[in-house]
C-alpha cells in the first residue's frame, strides 16, 4: 500500500478531557503503528506517540483536535484513534 | 506577534508591582510598538513626532511639568495626548493620578496602571519583559538537558530512548529542563532559550514505570528551569552513514539560529548517556577553540604534505 496522509478533526467527548489515562491509551494505540501521528490544537502540534506531548496539548472536554496520520498503515491507525475518541476513551 | 496591555498585565503585574487604577475593561488594547515612551515632550504640545504606539510612562518629569501648567492648560494637553490612540499609561513612583487622567482614561478607553518603582527601574524591567513577550516561540519535540553548563537537546523517534538517556544523565548528576516537549524562544542575542511546559514541568515518562517527578526522586539539583541550547543530539537507528571523524560537523536551524547537530546511532547495550556526555564535553571544548577532529586532521595533512615535499 502506498504512503498516505489522513487528517481528521476529532472531538474530545469524555468528562475530564485528555488527562493521563486517555493520553496513555492514545499513545499505546499510536505506538502500535509505523506511521507518523500528530495531534494538533491551537497551533500546538505534538506527536501522538508522546505521553508528555498529549498531556500538554490542553485537550479540554468538548475541544476539537486535528489528528493526522501519515505512512503505510495510516488508515488502520486513524481508525483505532477515532474509535478511542468516539468511545470517550472508555470512560464515564 | 501582537501584544496587548492584558499580556503585559498578566506577565508583569507581580514583577513590576503594577496595579490598575483606571480602564481595567480596556486591557485588550494592542501595543503595536513593543517599547515605552516618556511623553514629556508631547505634553509641551509637540506632536509632530510622538511615539503614540508605545506604552506611555509618566514619571517625575511629566508630573512636575504638568504641575507647572494652569488647570485649563493641563486638561487640554492631557486630552490631546489621550487623543493620539495610545495603548496605555503607566505611572511610576506610585504618584496619584489626577481626576483628569481618570476621566480621560474612561473617555478614550485607555487603561492606566501604577507602580511604586522609580521610572528608571521600571523602564529597565519592563523592557526585558516586553522583549520576552514579543519573542517568537515554538513548542518542539525533544528532551532538554543541561550537561556541565552545556544545553543539550535530545531528539529522536518515539521509543528510541530519549527519556532513558536523560534519566541516566540525571543519575550522573546533570539536570533536566524538559522531557519530550520543549518550549523554545529566540533571545535578542540570537540564542535559543529552552524551558518546559508549565503543566508537565519536571515530570518524565519512563516506559514500564510511568510518570515520575524528577526533583522528588533526585533532588532539586536534578532540575533546571531554563537553559540556552548549545547542541542538538539526534538519537537514531544505526544507518551506517554516521559521522566517523567529526571533521565536517552537521548543523541544523531552529528559529533561524544555526546549531551544531550530532547524529548518534543507538545500539542495544550502548551507554548513550556516556556518549551524550562526551558529545557535550567535546562541544564545550570546541567553543573554547579546540576542535580535536580538525586539529588531528590538520596534523595528518601537514605530515602527509611534508612527506610529499621530501620525497617528491
Amino acid at each position: 500500500m502506498a504512503e498516505q496522509t489522513i487528517v481528521k478533526k476529532l472531538k474530545v467527548l469524555n468528562a475530564y478531557g485528555i488527562h493521563a489515562r486517555p493520553a496513555a491509551l492514545l499513545v499505546r494505540a499510536a505506538g502500535k503503528y509505523e506511521c507518523e501521528i500528530f495531534i494538533e490544537k491551537d497551533g500546538n502540534k505534538v506527536s501522538g506517540k508522546s505521553i508528555m506531548g498529549l498531556m500538554t496539548i490542553e485537550g479540554y472536554p468538548g475541544s476539537t483536535m486535528q489528528v493526522s496520520a501519515s505512512g503505510i498503515d495510516a488508515r488502520e491507525a486513524m481508525a483505532e484513534i477515532e474509535e478511542l475518541f468516539a468511545n470517550k476513551f472508555y470512560e464515564d | 506577534m501582537t501584544i496587548t496591555v492584558q499580556d503585559l498585565w498578566d506577565e508583569g503585574a507581580e514583577r513590576l508591582s503594577l496595579s490598575i487604577i483606571a480602564g481595567e475593561q480596556y486591557l485588550a488594547r494592542k501595543i503595536p510598538e513593543i517599547a515605552m515612551n516618556r511623553p514629556g515632550l508631547a505634553l509641551t504640545g509637540f506632536f509632530q513626532y510622538f511615539a503614540n504606539q508605545r506604552i506611555q510612562v509618566f514619571g517625575l518629569a511629566e508630573f512636575t511639568y504638568l504641575k507647572s501648567l494652569s488647570n485649563k492648560e493641563k486638561s487640554r494637553r492631557l486630552e490631546e495626548l489621550f487623543n493620539q490612540q495610545i495603548p496605555g499609561i503607566v505611572i511610576t513612583r506610585n504618584r496619584k493620578a489626577s481626576s483628569e487622567i481618570l476621566e480621560l482614561s474612561e473617555r478614550f478607553k485607555v487603561p492606566v496602571m501604577r507602580t511604586p518603582l522609580v521610572t528608571m527601574n521600571f523602564v529597565n524591567e519592563c523592557t526585558v519583559l516586553l522583549e520576552k513577550l514579543a519573542a517568537p516561540r515554538e513548542r518542539i519535540q525533544g528532551t532538554m538537558m543541561e550537561v556541565m553548563g552545556i544545553g543539550v537537546l535530545l531528539r529522536g523517534n518515539p521509543g528510541i530512548g530519549k527519556s532513558e538517556t536523560a534519566l541516566s544523565l540525571i543519575e550522573r548528576g546533570y539536570s533536566l529542563v524538559s522531557d519530550d516537549i520543549t518550549e523554545i524562544r529566540r533571545t535578542s542575542r540570537g540564542r535559543i532559550l529552552c524551558w518546559a511546559n508549565e503543566v508537565t514541568r519536571f515530570h518524565m515518562e519512563i516506559r514500564g514505570i510511568g510518570i515520575i517527578h524528577v526533583p522528588s526522586l533526585f533532588g532539586v539539583a536534578s532540575i533546571r528551569r531554563q537553559t540556552e541550547l548549545d547542541v542538538v543530539i539526534d538519537l537514531e537507528k544505526p544507518s551506517g552513514d554516521e559521522d566517523r571523524t567529526g571533521v565536517h560537523p552537521e548543523s541544523i536551524e531552529l528559529m533561524g539560529v544555526k546549531l551544531p547537530c550530532i547524529r548518534l546511532p543507538v545500539r542495544s547495550g550502548r551507554d548513550m548517556a556516556n556518549i551524550v556526555e562526551v558529545a557535550a564535553l567535546n562541544q564545550k571544548l570546541k567553543e573554547l577553540g579546540h576542535d580535536a577532529a580538525k586539529e588531528l586532521d590538520d596534523k595528518i595533512i601537514s605530515r602527509l604534505t611534508k612527506g610529499r615535499v621530501q620525497h617528491g
